[in-house]
């Protein structure tokens, strides 16, 4: 087996061992999908749609981005970055294996687990408790798929690339709150953007957290189709180019860093 | 002789130190203006290593012991020097070198910690490329002389100090390293888990003629294990050679051990000084070089009534105290002048 997907497979099974963090995981997300759904039905007040988004859209809405949380895991993560603290990344720098891959290996694995005990779990209950939005076609089905992994990718090269912050800092946690307090807010995680003001709403969609986090929501409600959807799709591809290529460029100026003024 | 390999030559490792200005002002000046010293953290040190050597690369803490093994593994870019391991250097060529050595650093794990023993040990097959029937004999091997039955199964995080040690050190050498670093290895461990890894280095550099640089604080390690040791401190090489020509040069004091028959208030005896008196029994310390042991035991039995008595060598951790404490510098009896003298 190709050392990358074996890294997978044991970092899925290491995310499956972690039974109580992912049921309470689990149990926190749908609190407060209920909770935001409830926020929703409020703020509809009878009305069928606001800025073209239905009720169902709207709360549809809530369950997939809480759903996403664990998966994406794009608002909080400092795995990595612990490494670095207790010097790990050096066990780790001295295996034949590309850093970069090595992490997505890790990282994918714990989505995969995180998707089958989290995120699908949670989708589902909410799906019994309202009346929820499916994507309305198969190519819908397959472009949501497909979405979800390119924005695992984004996810984790961001991620990556706030975690290596440790290489030229004895304390990157305030660089990573920062960072994951961007990634939160562009997200359109708070809101369905719809329901922003446009310039923010249009500003957010492009970013990075947007592409992320909204794209794949937008394609399972049927928001966009065809040309709109492949647009999507292809702004997505341009991130993950783009800061898988940043992220490359960072890991190689952090590895110097610490190979020239130690650890 | 073939051709060493390990290739170390006027390495040099020199780290800036920040000094920070004190008080408010000097906090705030600290932003524009840092100040700082140069420390060479290694010091123009040379040395080989032979394939099959295992050298005991030993110092007391602070000397530069884990600066040297993070440049020979490739994780520190020396300031000046060259290195060359297997052929390679080491911070140049990574991937592809570090597929050929293995390392275990005592303090850490590369190990899974929340899965069980067997399933980094498989992640491992992978990330070496290790074909199927060499990976099932070494693991086979490693799992009777380790011992690593018992706890296969069981995640990492619930093995004892010597139960991961041994799982580590396996872990490292599954895909059959030429070279081993090993820093540290029985490092908090009781006597019974030290002596089983001890032999187990010993098995290793012996039947498996794998070379092993093993670094320590602990010098039984090195008594037991090593007939070459390299001593470093300050970043500087004080010595490097036999150990038993260390014990010639700096050991130079043995003791003699002796039971009198009667009691002698002070029972003198030539050149040998009286470090110990126990009613009849005394310990006497004498230079190597200027007395014989046979010179001082006829004086004894001429002048007094002994019981029993018995010669012994300075404990080696002694002498190496003492190297540290006095900072003794010896140059290479095969004529390699220590850079640093």
């Amino acid at each position: 087996m190709h050392a990358f997907f074996a890294t997978i497979r044991t970092s899925y099974r290491r995310q499956l061992t972690y039974r109580a963090a992912n049921l309470s995981g689990l149990a926190t997300n749908l609190m407060f999908g209920f909770f935001r759904a409830a926020v929703l039905i409020a703020l509809y007040n009878g009305q069928a749609s606001v800025n073209g988004l239905s009720i169902q859209g709207a709360i549809t809405y809530a369950g997939l981005a809480q759903a996403m949380i664990g998966y994406l895991s794009f608002f909080q993560w400092y795995e990595l970055m612990h490494t670095v603290y207790d010097g790990q990344v050096g066990s780790d720098l001295l295996k034949p294996m590309n850093y970069f891959s090595y992490w997505l290996g890790i990282d994918t694995g714990r989505a995969l687990g995180a998707f089958l005990i989290r995120s699908l779990p949670l989708f589902l209950v909410f799906a019994l408790f309202y009346d929820i939005v499916l994507p309305p076609t198969l190519l819908h089905w397959l472009a949501f798929l497909l979405s979800l992994v390119l924005a695992l990718l984004i996810s984790f090269s961001y991620r990556f690339m706030v975690n290596l912050a440790a290489f030229w800092t004895p304390n990157a946690l305030g660089v990573g709150r920062f960072a994951f307090g961007l990634s939160w807010t562009f997200s359109g995680f708070y809101m369905p953007l719809a329901l922003f003001p446009d310039w923010i709403a249009q500003l957010s969609r492009v970013t990075p957290f947007g592409a992320g986090v909204y794209v794949p929501i937008e394609i399972f409600l049927g928001i966009v189709a065809g040309k709109e959807l492949l647009n999507r799709l292809l702004l997505q591809v341009f991130w993950v180019l783009f800061l898988g290529l940043l992220a490359h460029f960072v890991l190689a100026r952090g590895i110097r860093k610490l190979v020239i003024q130690g650890g | 002789m073939s051709e060493p390999i390990i290739q170390i030559k006027q390495l040099q490792k020199t780290f800036k130190v920040y000094k920070d200005h004190k008080g408010y002002l000097g906090a705030l000046r600290n932003l524009f203006e840092r100040q700082y010293n140069l420390v060479h953290a290694v010091d123009k040190i040379s040395f080989d290593v032979q394939p099959g050597e295992l050298v005991g690369y030993i110092g007391p803490n602070g000397a530069g012991k884990s600066t040297t093994i993070k440049m020979l593994t490739g994780l520190l870019v020396p300031t000046s020097g060259e290195v060359l391991v297997n052929g390679y250097i080491p911070w140049k060529q990574r991937k592809a070198y570090v597929k050929n050595i293995g390392a275990v650093f005592g303090q850490r794990t590369t190990l899974w910690w929340d899965l069980p023993l067997r399933d980094s040990l498989d992640l491992l097959q992978h990330i070496y490329e290790i074909p199927d029937d060499t990976f099932q004999q070494n693991l086979g091997m490693f799992r009777e002389i380790l011992e690593l039955d018992p706890f296969m199964e069981t995640p990492v995080r619930s093995l004892s100090l010597g139960q991961r040690m041994r799982a580590d050190l396996c872990a490292a050498l599954l895909h059959n390293p030429t070279l081993v670093f090993l820093d540290e290895p029985t490092i908090g461990l009781d006597v019974v888990a030290k002596q089983r890894i001890r032999e187990f280095i010993q098995f290793l550099n012996h039947e498996r003629k794998t070379t092993i640089l093993l670094t320590t604080h602990d010098i039984s390690d090195v008594a037991k294990l090593c007939k070459r040791v390299v001593i470093i401190d300050h970043g500087k090489i004080l010595f490097d050679g036999h150990l038993n020509s260390l014990l010639e040069f700096f050991g130079g004091r043995r003791l003699l051990v002796v039971d009198f028959a009667e009691f002698y208030p002070e029972p003198s005896l030539g050149e040998a000084e009286i470090i110990q008196q126990d009613r009849n029994k005394v310990i006497y310390s004498f230079e190597r070089s200027s007395i014989s042991a046979s010179k001082l035991i006829n004086q004894l039995s001429e002048n007094y009534r002994i019981r029993d008595l018995e010669v012994r060598d300075q404990p080696i951790e002694d002498t190496i105290r003492r190297i540290y404490e006095e900072q003794l510098l010896y140059n290479h009896p095969n004529g390699k002048e220590n850079p640093s003298s």
